[in-house]
């Protein structure tokens, strides 16, 4: 089996634009005030980062604020171009950067479900064959049909999470959301994961909490301002912990 | 996993397949702006009918009681040249912003980028369709002839739509470096309705300034319509191959330099 992921000495390199012009005003300006010109910096904010995910593994990326792991994992997303080297990722990756992107306050919930899952290039009819599964585990019940603006925003991201789940990826890439809701939904949410997980799914999970990582990874990469300063793996209690996570749900 | 697909998400593959595994979502974007745009209007979809039936009961009254104009038929050759370049000026408009106010998305995940100025295009063109029903309806009173020609209004049109996406293209990616583009945009999209032949015939202008208002590409389009809907001739050879060179050429412009821009939208937006 090919690995799930494969990250090759992948930089990612920004260009600060301080004073940015956007308009025609600004350009204009920068003609006659020096202080009013675009200065370009440029900022390494991945160096030469390896480092391989086989198929139902679990890595976490750990770091502080402003090290790197959200942008890494928005290059093995595909949203952020690597500057050099490169990722594959060997099946449908499905990042969760944000919780029902896509949503539409004026649609139901139902018309969202599609939109949502649609922007995870799934085409309708698929989509159908999911939306009983979705709204069942959402447990939105008959709210499902109502515009999205009447929901609470723990309504809005347990569809989001129930969409995501539902579309089974291969690849989970998740910026800190693993559960959402209240404590029982939280539980199911949790449960949910363990059960894709060992269906064979893969998982990314950014987050500064060793602790979370720990629950949920066989393994660690832990960025500091774009380098790896440590790697490694939680010796065998990834198994027992997940065991212990699926049944405190139930 | 009824449906694994191997996607290497920062090298997508090229080919049209990745796009077409995408169109249900071109699709839903295009549903999710009709429902939200006529959202609460008790008559809903029928405010796209009233537009261009107000359009024309307006210029019937004006241009037979106010106004007097030499041309036979001249309701049918406005309304022809106002709908047409309301396809062309609503399209380009409403694309310039496609890409800044879907940055939510952008940011967010992947998918091809193409699609967003694509699915606003197809949002004003499925509004536009519902105008033309009504001079669809209208077209005989108005003295539209029924002629064989009329067959190949749509390859008219397709070309048209065609033109239109390489300029769609072209501003929605421009629009994200220079947000001035839309106010500009505006104002030259006024000029443009009266540098087209759509109130008047390029025939009565003199040469000097038919020469200039021919270098406008729409005029060339406005040709193909006029001739198929208002004249009920075939046009002229020459006019075709001027319109399709248009096409290819903006076509060729707004895809090389999206591709080119894609790739780093993201950090621009």
């Amino acid at each position: 089996m090919p690995p799930a992921i494969i990250v090759e000495h992948v930089s990612k390199e920004f260009i600060l634009r301080h004073n940015r012009a956007m308009g025609l005003k600004t350009r204009f300006l920068a003609l006659f005030h020096q202080s009013k010109r675009e200065r370009r910096e440029r900022f390494l904010a991945l160096d030469d980062i390896s480092f391989t995910v086989e198929q139902g593994e679990a890595l976490g990326l750990l770091g502080h604020n402003g090290s790197g792991k959200s942008t890494l994992l928005q290059i093995i997303a595909g949203i952020l171009q690597p500057s050099a080297g490169r990722v594959i990722a060997n099946g449908r990756v499905a990042p969760l950067i944000q919780l029902g992107v896509g949503f539409n306050p004026e649609l139901t919930g139902y018309e969202n479900i599609f939109l949502n899952a649609s922007l995870y290039g799934f085409l309708n009819k698929d989509i159908k064959k999911r939306t009983k599964d979705i709204i069942e585990f959402s447990e939105l019940g008959h709210f499902i049909d109502t515009p999205l603006k009447h929901y609470s925003s723990g309504m809005q991201m347990r569809l989001g999470f129930a969409v995501a789940v539902y579309l089974q990826p291969d690849i989970l890439l998740a910026d800190e959301i693993l559960a959402v809701g209240d404590q029982a939904f939280q539980d199911k949410c949790l449960a949910k994961i363990s059960e894709m997980r060992e269906n064979g799914m893969s998982l990314v999970l950014v987050s500064h909490s060793q602790k979370q990582v720990e629950t949920f990874c066989d393994y660690f990469v832990r960025l500091d301002h774009g380098i790896i300063t440590e790697h490694g793996c939680f010796s065998n209690k990834s198994d027992s912990l997940i065991i212990a996570a699926t049944e405190s749900a139930t | 996993m009824q449906t694994s697909t191997i996607v290497p998400p920062s090298h997508p593959a090229t080919g049209l397949a990745r796009y077409w595994q995408y169109r249900d979502l071109v699709r839903n974007l295009v549903i999710k702006d009709l429902k939200v745009r006529y959202q609460g209007a008790a008559l809903g979809f029928l405010w796209s009918l009233g537009n261009p039936l107000a359009l024309i009961l307006l210029y019937d009254f004006v241009f037979t009681h106010v106004f007097r104009s030499d041309l036979p038929h001249y309701i049918l050759y406005l309304v022809v040249g106002v709908l047409h370049y309301n396809l062309f000026s609503q399209s380009v408009s409403q694309s310039c912003e496609s890409l800044t106010s879907a940055s939510g998305l952008i940011q967010k995940i992947y998918f091809p980028r193409i699609l967003v100025p694509t699915a606003s295009l197809l949002f004003t063109l499925a509004l536009w369709i519902i105008a033309i029903l009504i001079l669809v309806v209208l077209y005989p009173f108005l003295g539209g002839i029924y002629h064989w020609g009329l067959l190949l209004y749509p390859l008219a049109l397709g070309l048209y739509i065609a033109f239109i996406w390489g300029i769609v293209l072209t501003f929605s990616v421009l629009q994200v470096e220079l947000r001035d583009l839309k106010h500009l945009v505006e104002i030259a999209l006024m000029f443009g309705f009266w540098f087209t032949p759509i109130g008047y015939d390029i025939n009565v202008l003199k040469p000097a300034t038919r020469e200039i208002i021919a270098l406008n590409p729409l005029t060339q389009f406005m040709d193909l319509f006029h001739a198929l809907l208002y004249a009920g001739t075939l046009p002229a050879l020459s006019h075709v191959l001027i319109a399709t060179g248009w096409t290819i050429a903006t076509l060729t412009i707004g895809m090389v330099l999206f591709h080119r821009k894609a790739r780093h939208l993201v950090e621009d937006l």
